[in-house]
């Protein structure tokens, strides 16, 4: 309460001086638990803004909507440490100029929410370099550990009968902050490079091309999860490239707005683990 | 005095069906996802839940379909066709928006082109409606015509009874008739209570919404932008749908042969209107919103007289950013028309 409060009188602020045209934050949703996106450009929308460890989905995709960020203005946005990670990935890609985000950063723990300290991405850099000196997520999670234990056979039939279900809806992409493509691998038709359909092979074809794709970049916010109609617990596959990549290159997604892309750069102490 | 389907009779009707060459299928719920499915014993359905994730649509409109296998020799092109499936069935526990969506594809699907593949599953199919006993904050068939013991779209209507003792018994159509003929001797007569139906609230009023809708002027509205600002166009609430329909035709495979396949589509994608120009008449995500609207309450109807939606909820229980249908009604019946 004391943080959506804080939040709600500086949002203010910043559209009173004219230093943001918006901000983007989270309101009341259709139910008890539900938050939804909200995009305030009034007092009143100030007023609407929520704050609470309800606050799940990152709403950093958003900024690289077409034409928000063109005219120069600075738009704010409400942002857990993921959420910031992801803002250095798309400065670090050239999707935007970090320095036209204000970031109302905020992380939860249990109810508990707290506000982090600072509002442009590079004053978190401390608090992100933190987070890399944590292993990454060999998680307490029973799934993710039953997956682990699965040899390479179990682990095919696994996710084949997962991705059975794929409908291609693409809402995982929809939803992921760092599938910014103006026109999508998939979507490309001359040729066609993936086929369309949701038989097994597509579906493989699909997720497996949308996996490469976010090995290095996947921040791990889980929208692409929570997104999926039919339950694929897609966190499983990025959390697995993200440790790969940790582990073969000492690769954190999002520590700087410099970040060299993992699978575009290249160093000369890289293992070669590959090359025979 | 009514005829009704005691539960424990239901493992013998399910393998009285089966015996005559029905598959069954019903409500079943797995750790990740509840679909209607092929079942096997009375145990296998899912009656708990409110409804199943995924719309009854999957079992008429798959969301990919074969159609025809080509190969292009020197002089000819030889195509085969994939026939539609030739599977009797009967789905058992059908939701009533579920049949009524079905019927209301029916329209489209057998307007000027005979879609062959879903008027033969159509009538190869017999659909056993339940009433619904339980509703949640999502569902809106009250507001559309409907409600939770319509029989729109079904062969026959179960009405439960008090303490999930069975069910009431009311056949509407011929095909429903034969398919119970086969279990006659398993129904009782009796005077048991029906269980009430569950209450939905009326959450809007749709004929205000129609009005605005087909009033050119609000084609352009600042109200579309506005509402949609927070659509990321995954388009999964037309996937869920019962009622959408769109599709694409793809061919798949190499230079020389391959396989034509119907797949799904839909009007939420920014592709699904781009020109070969590059040219996209809906340039915005919500030129698409507007689209959805404006296709299942203003052109649907315009066309076939009954509104592409029959109040699932699925589109707005799934929205990954908590938009939705009935939102967006509530706001348009709100507005001058
Ligand atoms: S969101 Fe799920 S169903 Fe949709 S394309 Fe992605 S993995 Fe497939
Ligand atoms: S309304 Fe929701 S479910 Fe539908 S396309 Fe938009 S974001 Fe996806
Ligand atoms: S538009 Fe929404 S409520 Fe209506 S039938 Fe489709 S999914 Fe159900
Ligand atoms: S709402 Fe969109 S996807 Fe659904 S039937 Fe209409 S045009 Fe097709």
């Amino acid at each position: 309460m004391i943080t959506q409060e804080k939040y709600r009188t500086r949002v203010k602020e910043l559209l009173a001086s004219n230093s943001v045209k918006m901000v983007i934050g989270y309101k009341q949703g259709s139910t008890a638990d539900r938050r939804r996106p909200l995009f305030v450009r009034s007092f009143e929308e100030a007023d609407e803004l929520v704050l609470d460890s309800n606050c799940i989905g990152n709403l950093a995709g958003y900024l690289v909507t077409e034409g928000l960020l063109s005219d120069e203005k600075r738009v704010g946005i409400f942002l857990r440490p993921e959420g910031i990670r992801s803002i250095n990935i798309l400065a670090a890609e050239s999707q935007l100029n970090p320095e036209q985000i204000i970031i109302f950063g905020f992380d939860t723990s249990g109810r508990e929410v707290k506000a982090l300290q600072g509002e442009q991405a590079e004053d978190f850099s401390g608090l992100i370099d933190s987070l890399k000196e944590k292993p990454p997520e060999k998680s307490s999670d029973a799934l993710l550990y039953r997956i682990d234990q699965m040899n390479t056979e179990e682990r095919f039939a696994f996710w084949k009968d997962e991705f059975s279900r794929c409908i291609k809806c693409y809402a995982c992409r929809q939803a992921c902050p760092m599938c910014y493509c103006r026109r999508c691998i998939v979507d490309s038709n001359q040729p066609q490079w993936i086929n369309t359909s949701s038989h097994t092979l597509g579906n493989f074809e699909w997720n497996i091309v949308r996996a490469f794709h976010l090995a290095g970049r996947c921040v791990g916010c889980g929208n692409c999860d929570r997104a999926c109609p039919v339950n694929i617990p897609l966190r499983f596959i990025n959390a697995r490239m993200a440790q790969e990549v940790f582990e073969s290159f000492d690769h954190y997604a999002g520590t700087s707005q410099t970040q060299e892309p993992v699978l575009a750069s290249f160093n000369k102490d890289d293992s070669e683990t590959f090359i025979l | 005095m009514t005829r009704i389907l005691f539960s424990d009779k239901l493992d013998n009707c399910i393998a009285r069906w089966r015996a005559a060459g029905l598959t069954v299928f019903g409500p079943v719920k797995t750790d990740t996802l509840s679909s209607y499915a092929a079942i096997e014993h009375a145990s296998d359905f899912d009656f708990e839940s409110v409804l199943p994730d995924r719309s009854i649509k999957d079992l008429f409109f798959p969301q990919t379909e074969p159609m025809l296998r080509y190969t292009i020799k020197k002089r000819a092109i030889d195509t085969e066709d994939f026939a539609p499936p030739n599977d009797k069935r009967i789905i058992f526990g059908a939701r009533p928006c579920d049949a009524s969506g079905l019927a209301i594809d029916d329209s489209l699907f057998g307007w000027d082109y005979k879609d062959e593949y879903w008027i033969q599953r159509r009538n190869e199919s017999v659909i056993v409606s339940i009433a619904c006993t339980k509703a949640d904050d999502f569902c809106l068939c009250s507001s559309l015509n409907l409600a939770p013991d319509s029989s729109t779209g079904s062969d026959v209507l179960l009405r439960p009874l008090e303490n999930n003792k069975g069910w009431v018994v009311e056949e509407l159509t011929d095909r429903g008739h034969e398919a119970f003929l086969a279990i006659a001797e398993l129904l009782q007569d009796g005077s048991d209570p029906i269980a009430p139906i569950a209450a939905v609230p009326e959450k809007f009023d749709l004929d205000t919404c129609v009005a605005w809708l087909q009033n050119h002027d609000n084609f352009e509205s600042k109200f579309w932008k506005e509402i949609s600002m927070r659509c990321i166009g995954c388009g999964s609430c037309t996937y869920l749908c019962p009622t959408c329909h769109c599709f694409d035709i793809q061919d798949e495979g190499d230079t020389y042969s391959g396989i034509r396949r119907k797949n799904w589509d839909s009007c939420s994608f920014a592709l699904f209107t781009m020109h070969t120009s590059g040219h996209n008449p809906r340039a915005t995500q919500s030129a698409r919103w507007r689209q959805r609207i404006m296709h299942k309450f203003n052109y649907f109807p315009g066309k076939f007289n009954v509104n592409s939606c029959s109040g699932c909820g699925r589109c707005s229980r799934q929205c990954p950013v908590d938009m939705g249908i009935t939102e967006t009604l509530q706001k348009i019946s709100t507005l001058q028309p």
